[in-house]
């Protein structure tokens, strides 16, 4: 099956009128309930979704450049890398004073080397390291993905054209419970001279996750096609 | 109002969602029900890892509205001491079964976790809810057209009487799982010892894959103290915390058949009451 035409044609609902979804409703109605009961105000609200909008994979980027570039920046960002995220800006304690709930506040950073490479899924849900990284792409959380990288991840690489040879160890992080993963790839070849800024245009989120490797030119992530929304958040 | 053809047309549309053994006959007899079966009906339906499945397109997806403001209250809600996430993530990964489970949107889980939690812990009532949804119903009746989806609460409550738990209290300035530290017995493992994940019976929840459940590994980090998910999960104060431990097993002891490089691992974490010495 190909698909050259718009992403609408294969909706199930595809209203007449543009209605409101039952999902939606539910949204609103908990939303008012839950101000109106003074469970939370519309104010703390306001504030967690400003940070929920500026979160993403820059800093995370910047991290890894910084530590190809540092020889001591890298043993910090293994060592201690709660320390490591606030050189790049991002406090793993805010917005609430200990942390995005869903995210806990156990990071660890996984150092690719030449006979060694990591690749992060949660099997269970999709833990993923959103205050450095941002939220996790739809493909990460589909069960697809979970079911399969922790069995097959050869050939779920090979999707994202990844190939490794045998002499590589492919080693999956299967992150369940609290420690948030994130992969430090190894600086490739071609940028030797090249800037902090530079690099972090190459370490994109994919690299991030283990799902690509830096490559000098590029700086997008593989997988691109995009789902359009009904009603669009306004980020 | 709904027609009688309607409403049978939508009975139809119910029978034919299965999400049971099509050999066994529905509310089956006990007879018929054996061990392997009843394990994979109890067997939380978010624990996926290894589930036969074959390549599809990945795609991103733009977030609609609903989405993000529901991310948000979830958060907002674990902030203001309504639930831990724990808490949320079995009643919108677990708790919602397996036909919802697979077949509502990501983000739709979250939605009903929130609704769950409300109502379970009486901040809200279903009666009042249903009433709501009606109301937002209505407000948008005959369509969008061009409004903005909006929530507008009568008025601000006071929450000085609603009922908080604990952590968000005990956990700023440290946070979760540091808010725990030192609280456990010393760990029973250290890095490098053999330990094999211990096979137990299970009910309603767990984090422990059943896909690492009675093969051997390798300690690989002793990672930090928390109480056990099986616990935490209904938020109870006296759970005490426990060891936590990254485990490296090898792929090829995990998975039959397994075709990758004889050096390839994979590694999880798993809770101390999991893990026993490898024989």
């Amino acid at each position: 099956m190909t698909h050259d035409h718009d992403h609408d044609h294969d909706r199930t609902v595809k209203p007449m009128v543009d209605e409101i979804t039952d999902f939606e409703v539910l949204e609103i109605a908990l939303r008012e309930l839950c101000i109106e009961k003074g469970i939370f105000t519309a104010e703390e609200h306001r504030r967690f979704t400003e940070f929920a909008e500026q979160i993403g994979p820059t800093p995370a980027a910047r991290l890894v450049a910084r530590a190809w570039l540092d020889p001591d920046f890298k043993a910090l960002a293994i060592a201690e890398p709660l320390a490591a995220s606030k050189e790049v800006g991002v406090d793993w304690l805010e917005p609430t004073g200990f942390g995005t709930p869903s995210d806990f506040t156990a990071f660890q950073i996984l150092a690719d080397t030449p006979t060694v490479h990591h690749v992060i899924v949660c099997a269970l849900c999709s833990c993923y390291p959103r205050p450095i990284l941002g939220n996790s792409p739809e493909w990460y959380r589909t069960p697809n993905y979970r079911r399969r990288l922790v069995r097959h991840p050869r050939q779920v690489l090979s999707e994202f054209g990844l190939y490794l040879p045998e002499s590589i160890e492919v080693r999956v992080q299967d992150s369940n419970q609290k420690n948030r993963f994130m992969v430090m790839p190894m600086r490739p070849e071609g940028a030797d001279d090249w800037t902090e800024d530079q690099l972090t245009e190459i370490i994109t989120r994919d690299c991030l996750i283990g799902v690509a490797l830096p490559r000098v030119g590029v700086t997008t992530n593989i997988v691109v096609d995009t789902r359009l929304a009904m009603h669009p958040s306004g980020e | 109002m709904s027609t009688a053809a309607e409403r049978a047309d939508q009975l139809d549309l119910v029978a034919r969602l299965k999400s049971a053994y099509p050999e066994l006959p529905d509310a089956p007899p006990p007879d018929l029900l054996d061990h392997d079966r009843f394990t994979a009906y109890m067997k939380p339906v978010h624990d996926v890892g290894g589930e036969p499945d074959a390549p599809i397109k990945y795609e991103d997806k733009d977030y609609e509205y609903w989405e993000h403001m529901t991310y948000v209250m979830c958060e907002v809600l674990a902030w203001r001491g309504i639930w831990l996430s724990e808490e949320r993530r079995r009643m919108g990964n677990v708790d919602v079964g397996r036909a919802v489970y697979l077949g509502f949107p990501y983000y739709g889980r979250w939605l009903l976790s929130v609704a769950r939690v409300l109502v379970e812990k009486h901040h809200i009532g279903l009666t009042e809810l249903a009433e709501r949804m009606a109301e937002v119903q209505q407000r948008y009746a005959g369509g969008l057209a061009e409004k903005a989806l909006t929530a507008e609460p009568r008025f601000a409550g006071d929450g000085s009487q609603v009922k908080r738990n604990s952590h968000i209290v005990h956990a700023v300035g440290k946070g979760d799982p540091q808010v725990y530290a030192g609280k456990a017995a010393e760990p029973k493992f250290g890095v490098g010892d053999a330990v094999t994940v211990r096979e137990r019976p299970m009910l309603f929840y767990t984090r422990t894959p059943e896909y690492v459940r009675g093969a051997t590994g390798e300690i690989a980090v002793v990672a930090y103290e928390s109480p056990a998910p099986e616990d935490e999960t209904w938020d109870r104060p006296d759970a005490k915390p426990e060891w936590f431990y990254v485990v490296s097993f090898a792929m090829a002891d995990l998975w039959h058949g397994y075709t990758g490089a004889a050096t390839d691992t994979l590694r999880t974490e798993i809770p101390e009451r999991w893990l026993q010495p490898a024989r």
